[in-house]
């Protein structure tokens, strides 16, 4: 009897860290300010989304894949999709409209500081990327690849309000209006 | 792969210059977008430019990534320009969009696709307000915003569901004549509160909705307007009526109550004079008023008195303006507390005041000079004391005067043996007084009793009832009929009082002719029926006294006049011939 209460209390105390630990990946980007990013984006996502000219592939798969993402992978792949578009997409885009480059400058900025704070995050805590995590990365990956290098960009560039969208609902971030 | 793409597409493009070169390629429509609100997506496209009858447009939607084009039949009619895809892209709200596309078709040809430049996601649905409804409540406007419930919706899919957090509402208020202002203020919920701050007329708003984590655009409401009428009978007015009024009942009733508490009291009936009735003495001398001087005795402690008390007449607080000292009361009995509007004549029964009595009287002496009243001596050896002492306390003898004034004898005399020192001595403490003391010090020393015979209480001179006021009056009057009076010179064995001036010569000679002292004694005796009939129908023990001095007898009223009275020889002559 003594053995079972005291193996439930661990196991309940397991469990709540383990929640409590999803729980503090999610919040680690609060700081940021989505809504910025955001509205930078809707400026600017008419003139990039005019220029893609395939709209039946998709480069960040769509938004039910990366909802299948556990709570657990969400600091794997959100890691691993800021470091895709700040490695790759930035810099495969060639701009030649002013307006729209201060834009996605601004952008590429905001993706910088995220990084950073979530690299603060994860040295506190070990950021584990599950298997399924390392299949949709790999799976973007891919898809980027299937494209030409800049209608790839375009269409990732064009594609950002589902990885905003997703951020945002993965990671609790309070949106300043 | 991609070289292969790249050539292909290259192939395409050379080769669509080829296809426009038919001819009669129809063009394709310049522009295609959606316009879209909650569940309520509408696809729109410009026209060809020329369009004929049989021109129709071909609508075709794309998942975004996942399907390949379908084609929308229900858009397939003729002039139409736009079309309803709520129906095919209820998914929008969780998927990654839509693309859609349009062509012009006639009989023979089509033209090319028209994509719609932006990927239709749920970023391009424009936010709206189901309704407003306003509520008037006291007047505020309670206001209940509605979101959009389209038909269209599934089941279970409300616009709280997917925008499940930071719903926010601006609000435009207008009254009627004028134009919008803008709170610049946003709501976090549906249900709303305003403040017209007492304005009364039509109030106009409208709403538009937003979601302040998301870029979405909205779009302003429907007016509503709703009338303000002043209302009168508001619950706060209500009871703000009934709280003033219980305050001032309230009010009311403390007031009243102070002023029962310190309502004038009533004399007891025993005080209250009447006035003296018919009595003329052809008034050509206005003498004052009696009645000013009445000194209210508390009846209670006036029947406390001894028996031998009661007989004086020197309850002296009804005298004119007489200061009683009643020592022997004092010490016996409670005091009579004397209440007068004179402070002089306010003299509280109690040895320990004769100084201050003295000192009363001494101001005041100027005024009261007469009527024998007021005498206070401050000396305190009973010999050098005028004769007046009729201090009630000790003696218990009515004086044979009217036992007025007593003087104010600290000392106390003993009783009647004081008075009859005082009486055998007429002369000589009259001859000492002027000596002895300072006429300067003392302005008046009141009346030296002149001849005192056996009976007390013969002479009312300073009678009771009387008040200082009316000495006051009197003295003076006196005293200038005194001066009046050629080759008057106080008796010495008069009835009444010599005033004691020192600075007149007036005094107590003892031997002055009784005949010469028929006019002031007379005057006394007026003054002294005056008094009396001041008291009217006090019940004051010693009344028989007055009786005695024939009093009652006379009719009240004031002096009128010094002349003398036919009616007062008799009672003068009676006097005399007491003594």
């Amino acid at each position: 009897m003594k053995l079972q209460s005291v193996s439930l209390w661990l196991l309940g105390i397991i469990l709540i860290l383990c929640s409590v630990d999803s729980r503090s990946f999610r919040r680690c980007l609060i700081s940021t300010d989505m809504h910025h990013i955001e509205e930078s984006f809707q400026e600017i996502k008419k003139a990039i989304q005019a220029k893609d000219t395939f709209p039946n592939v998709t480069v960040l798969s769509t938004l039910e894949t990366l909802q299948s993402i556990k709570p657990l992978d969400v600091c794997c792949v959100t890691k691993n999709l800021l470091a895709f578009y700040v490695d790759r997409v930035f810099k495969d885009h060639q701009e030649p409209h002013p307006k729209i480059l201060r834009k996605i400058s601004s952008i590429a900025n905001s993706f910088l500081y995220m990084q950073k704070t979530l690299q603060q995050c994860q040295e506190q805590r070990q950021c584990h990327c599950g298997q399924e995590a390392t299949n949709v990365t790999r799976v973007i990956h891919d898809n980027y690849d299937q494209l030409e290098v800049r209608s790839a960009a375009i269409k990732s560039l064009g594609e950002l309000d589902v990885f905003l969208a997703w951020i945002d609902k993965n990671h609790e971030v309070t949106s300043s209006a | 792969m991609l070289l292969r793409l790249t050539v292909l597409l290259a192939a395409l493009l050379s080769l669509r210059p080829g296809s426009d070169a038919h001819g009669t390629e129809l063009p394709s429509p310049p522009s295609v977008w959606f316009e879209a609100e909650f569940f309520h997506h509408i696809l729109h496209w410009t026209p060809i430019p020329n369009q004929s009858e049989s021109t129709f447009y071909e609508v075709e939607l794309l998942r975004y990534g996942i399907e390949p084009w379908k084609l929308i039949p229900t858009c397939r009619q003729t002039l139409m320009l736009s079309c309803d895809l709520t129906a095919v892209t209820l998914d929008l709200y969780h998927s990654s969009g839509y693309r859609a596309r349009v062509r012009a078709v006639n009989s023979t040809q089509h033209s090319n696709w028209t994509v719609t430049n932006t990927r239709f996601s749920v970023d391009e649905v424009t936010l709206t307000v189901g309704s407003v409804k306003l509520e008037i409540h006291n007047g505020l406007i309670l206001g209940k915003i509605q979101p959009p419930r389209p038909k269209m919706a599934p089941a279970g899919v409300t616009y709280e569901s997917i925008f499940s957090h930071f719903r926010e509402y601006e609000i435009a208020i207008r009254k009627v004549p004028g134009n919008f202002t803008f709170t610049h203020e946003k709501l976090r919920h549906e249900n709303f509160s305003l403040q017209t701050s007492g304005e009364v007329g039509e109030f106009c708003i409208k709403v538009k909705p937003s979601i302040s984590s998301r870029t979405n655009k909205g779009m302003w409401s429907k007016e509503e307007c709703v009338s303000l009428t002043r209302q009168y009978f508001t619950v706060t007015n209500v009871i703000i009526f009934f709280a003033f009024v219980l305050l001032s009942g309230a009010l009311a009733c403390c007031r009243a109550l102070q002023l029962y508490v310190r309502r004038r009291r009533k004399l007891p009936s025993v005080l209250l004079f009447t006035k003296p009735s018919a009595f003329n003495l052809s008034s050509q001398r206005p003498c004052p008023e009696t009645q000013d001087t009445i000194h209210p005795l508390d009846e209670e402690a006036f029947l406390k008195v001894s028996p031998e008390l009661r007989n004086l007449d020197l309850h002296g607080s009804t005298d004119s303006g007489f200061g009683s000292n009643k020592p022997s009361l004092q010490t016996e009995e409670p005091q009579f507390l004397l209440s007068d509007a004179h402070p002089q004549a306010n003299r509280t029964l109690g040895s320990g005041e004769a100084p201050e009595l003295g000192d009363s009287c001494s101001s005041d002496s100027s005024n009261s000079t007469d009527s024998g009243i007021c005498l206070q001596e401050r000396s305190l050896s009973p010999g050098t004391r005028p004769i007046w002492e009729q201090q009630v306390g000790s003696d218990s003898r009515g004086q044979d005067d009217s036992g007025i004034g007593l003087v104010q004898n600290s000392e106390g005399q003993a009783g009647d043996t004081q008075r009859g020192s005082a009486l055998g001595h007429d002369s000589p403490p009259e001859t000492e007084v002027p000596g002895e003391e300072d006429p300067a010090a003392v302005a008046f020393r009141g009346y030296l009793r002149q001849t005192r015979g056996t009976e007390e209480k013969a002479t009312k001179t300073g009678c009771l009832g009387e008040e200082s006021a009316l000495t006051d009056g009197l003295g003076p009057k006196f005293r200038a009929l005194l001066d009046d009076e050629e080759g008057w010179h106080p008796p010495a064995l008069a009835k009444g009082y010599l005033k004691q001036d020192p600075l007149e010569m007036t005094l107590a000679s003892s031997g002055a002719p009784t005949g010469q002292w028929n006019q002031p004694t007379e005057e006394w005796s007026l003054l002294a029926l005056s008094s009396c009939s001041d008291l009217g129908t006090s019940d004051w023990s010693f009344t028989h006294d007055l009786a005695s001095l024939g009093c009652l007898a006379a009719p009240g009223g004031l002096l009128g006049s010094f002349n003398s009275d036919l009616v007062t020889l008799p009672l003068i002559s009676s006097l005399h011939s007491n003594e």
